[in-house]
């Protein structure tokens, strides 16, 4: 009895060391690396994602439940990403703070206006997303949106440190905008060059540095790869002489290495996570890693 | 913008230049020619003065990089403005001193929080790459209402696209195959569910629906059609409940017609299931259909650091349904009982039916899953004859770190139960004897995700029902199986599924031992509305 009273005031203490600081959880590595851009030392985050697995595809797992209860605030991207495993987390989280609408919740893409928007919604098309491509966060440009977002909703949520998240919010615009000028130096050579990818997971990438990435090794977002579209992209990379394929941890290496080698383009390993590959550890690191392997693969 | 009217200017004043020069010609006078003279000393400087405006544009460009392009068109589709990134592309062809403007740009960063729509406006660095952009970043939060709805059931997710519909629908049609050694598939498979005679099945062709009720509730509902082996349409109601969404203390309420949360198997729907057909015990102890019914549930997440949750939920119980309890069987007959099909007399006439279940995460790719579960009633073999089944469950479960579409992952899932049932001797005491059942099983599987859409699972069921002289019921055979599949999902809205099954039969008083071969072939579609899936 004395032993089961011990570890429940140890974890009511848990519970109140905890509380200290603000948690957050985030869906998605990007998001999380953000909101620890904003949060610094005054937030302890959980990510439930791994950078390295299909963002499309995450395990709903039990112990997610547990985050999201505790969740001060919570970061999605609200483009349905996460579509397939987060509604069955959030009904069993039963946590007021983090519904929508509520400060607790960031939607990242709110703001945001998404790119290839269907106007005909049918899965013949694939795993076409309805509300538009939901891989926003390797736009910088995007990248402070979401992070403003998370610093008010923090400010909302914890008003105390409300100058904190600011300053930090301010000193990451300021970052990016500085970062800009390097990374828009770094591509302007290549400006209308074609890139070839695995998935379609690069408009807003594309978008933002004048490159098009408009050839995908899978016939249909979500569609494995088959011979004959492989035939086909082949002879599109020849072409329009297409010097890179974008590939991200949890795609098929060895079918991009396939048609590398029979069309002299390079295998180019990008990650929309910070962490996804090795040296990414911040958003910078991120992109500053995609700009300069990218522009590699091109020279 | 001082060099813009410049060139304005400029040019301007070369055009006027030019017209007077074309409507001076037809006359020839010396007033005309002094005049032309004036108008080409005129066009002279204005040419110096072009000139003065490009250099001095060029020293610009130097120092400063060009001036901030404006944004493309805000209203306009950002894909057109992926076409021509205008910002991008036509600002990059200056970048020149770009460390310079670097510095400086950092020193001129936007002041304050201004609004969800961020340094749409006035954020003008003079740095040579764009830093804002309104063609992906909207500046008023009013105007991105489409996106901002999505991803969670208090806003229901559209089957059409944006958001705007209140109920999310889908419907999933699954249909089977199969040939067997056996002329009576309908009693070597044990669900309702399950293909039940050689040749085509269609045993779960589904509705579903939920959405959000209102803030306070979510609302749930299932509803089955199927046909029988006379191709004659059935309809179930097999699920339809509403769920809180905000009640305190880590509780949620469910109350409608729903699965009992016992073990594994029983509250999932038949379509998430790895195997085309139910497992023995599960059909046998909890029923063809499982166990549901009408009634409430309540469940508390327990406030510990890892996942444990108490569920306790209470039905009534009755009708085929609630197969172990107040199931008055067919023709009024259950395990050779008249049954007594009473109306409730209290509390303990319900199913009552408390589960306990724990997770943690062994690592970032291994998560164990495990519960004990059990339900408690009446059943309706005697005035006072009570049904007792337990449960435990054990899911293990690895998926690779770089898993794409969910694969490569391997899921190990077992589910044991015992159930005591007290047989009584009928309704007005018509039967010879009461007997007590004491009957087990298990079953085990592996799945093993082998790559992108494709899985392999075996399976082994075993059954004990305890023999007995008096009761001449082929459901209270012992048996086994072992169970073999190849599934193919083309993507999560499709699949194609390739079954084995072997069944041992065993002899009892009453029936002899027999051995019996099956092979289906499953196959399903799913329309509408994205589905989760529970883990």
């Amino acid at each position: 009895m004395k032993k089961i009273l011990l570890i429940l005031s140890l974890t009511l203490l848990c519970a109140f060391a905890a509380q200290a600081k603000l948690n957050v959880v985030a869906t998605l590595p990007d998001f999380g690396s953000l909101a620890r851009e904003i949060g610094g030392d005054k937030i302890d985050i959980v990510v439930l994602a791994k950078a390295t697995e299909d963002p499309h595809f995450v395990d709903a797992r039990p112990s997610f439940v547990v985050s999201l209860r505790n969740a001060d605030v919570l970061i999605d991207g609200g483009a349905e990403l996460e579509i397939g495993w987060l509604p069955p987390l959030l009904q069993n989280a039963r946590n007021p703070k983090i519904e929508v609408g509520k400060p607790g919740r960031v939607q990242a893409s709110q703001g945001i206006r998404l790119m290839n928007v269907p106007t005909n919604v049918t899965r013949a098309a694939g795993d076409v997303h309805a509300l538009g491509n939901p891989h926003f966060t390797v736009d910088p440009i995007i990248a402070k949106a979401i992070a403003q977002h998370i610093a008010q909703s923090f400010s909302a949520v914890d008003a105390a440190n409300a100058g904190f998240y600011d300053a930090n919010y301010k000193k990451f615009e300021a970052t990016i905008n500085a970062k800009l000028q390097g990374w828009g130096a770094i591509m302007l050579p290549f400006q209308g060059q074609h890139v070839a990818a695995y998935h379609d997971s690069w408009p807003y990438f594309a978008h933002r540095f004048g490159i098009s990435v408009d050839v995908f090794l899978e016939p249909k977002p979500g569609i494995p790869p088959s011979p004959s579209h492989l035939t086909d992209v082949i002879g599109q990379m020849k072409s329009q002489h297409i010097k890179a394929i974008i590939v991200e941890p949890y795609h098929d290496r060895r079918i991009a290495e396939k048609v590398a080698r029979s069309t002299g383009a390079k295998v180019v390993d990008f990650s929309q996570f910070p962490g996804g590959i090795p040296v990414t550890n911040s958003y910078v690191r991120l992109i500053d890693v995609l700009v300069s392997r990218l522009a590699d693969a091109l020279k | 913008m001082n060099k813009f009217i410049l060139i304005g200017v400029a040019t301007a004043a070369l055009a006027s230049a030019r017209a007077q020069d074309a409507a001076s010609t037809p006359v020839a006078s010396p007033d005309v020619e002094s005049l032309r003279q004036q108008v080409q000393a005129l066009t002279e400087t204005v040419k110096a003065l072009q000139q003065q405006v490009k250099d001095q544009q060029a020293a610009i460009d130097k120092t400063n990089g060009t001036a901030p392009a404006s944004s493309p068109n805000p209203e306009g589709s950002p894909v057109a403005a992926a076409t021509s990134p205008s910002p991008a592309a036509s600002a990059a062809t200056h970048f020149a001193t770009e460390d310079a403007s670097v510095v400086s740009s950092t020193s001129n960063a936007p002041a304050g929080l201004p609004g969800p729509g961020v340094n749409a406006n006035g954020t003008a660095t003079s740095g040579s790459f764009p830093t804002t952009d309104t063609s992906v970043v909207s500046s008023a939060p009013e105007t991105i209402s489409s996106t901002g709805a999505g991803a969670s059931l208090t806003q229901p997710i559209s089957i059409g696209g944006g958001g705007k519909n209140y109920m999310n629908i889908s419907f999933d049609g699954l249909f089977a195959l199969a040939g067997s050694s056996a002329r009576d598939l309908d009693h070597i498979e044990v669900g309702d569910h399950d293909p039940q005679q050689r040749g085509f099945n269609a045993r779960n062709i589904e509705l579903a629906f939920d959405g959000a009720v209102d803030p306070y509730f979510e609302g749930f509902a299932n509803i089955v059609f199927k046909l029988n082996n006379d191709n004659e349409t059935e309809v179930e109601v097999e699920e339809a409940f509403l769920q809180t969404t905000s009640l305190p203390f880590n509780l949620q309420l469910k109350a409608g017609q729903f699965f009992a949360a016992f073990g594994r198997i029983n509250p999932t729907h038949p379509h998430t299931w790895d195997f085309a057909d139910a497992p023995i015990v599960h059909g046998r102890l909890l029923g063809p259909d499982g166990l549901r019914g009408v009634g409430a549930q309540i469940s508390w997440i327990v406030p510990v650091p890892w996942y444990s949750q108490l569920i306790l939920g209470v039905q009534n119980g009755r009708g085929g349904t609630g197969y172990s309890f107040r199931n008055p069987g067919d023709d009024g007959m259950f395990f050779d009982r008249r049954t007594t099909d009473r109306e409730l007399r209290g509390l303990q006439d319900f199913v009552w039916i408390p589960r306990w279940e724990n997770s943690v995460d062994l690592s970032p790719t291994q998560v164990v899953l495990a519960g004990v579960s059990g339900a408690f009633g009446s059943n309706e073999t005697g005035a006072n004859s009570r049904t007792q089944i337990y449960g435990a469950d054990f899911l293990y479960k690895w998926k690779s770190a770089n898993a794409e579409g969910g694969f490569p992952f391997v899921k190990w899932q077992t589910e044991f139960m015992y159930r005591r049932f007290e047989a009584g001797r009928g309704a007005n005491e018509s039967f010879p004897v009461a007997e007590t059942f004491q009957d087990w099983g298990m079953y085990s599987q592996i799945m093993w995700g082998f790559k992108k859409g494709w899985v392999a699972g075996i399976r082994g069921d075993y059954l004990d029902m305890e023999d007995s002289k008096f009761t001449d019921d082929f459901e209270r055979q012992s048996r086994s199986r072992i169970s073999a599949n190849l599934t193919w999902y083309p993507t999560e809205f499709s699949k194609i599924r390739l079954q084995y099954n072997h069944d041992f039969l065993y002899e009892n008083f009453f029936l002899a031992d027999r051995d019996v071969d099956s092979v289906f072939l499953q196959f399903e579609f799913i329309l509408g509305s994205h589905g989760a899936h529970k883990f």
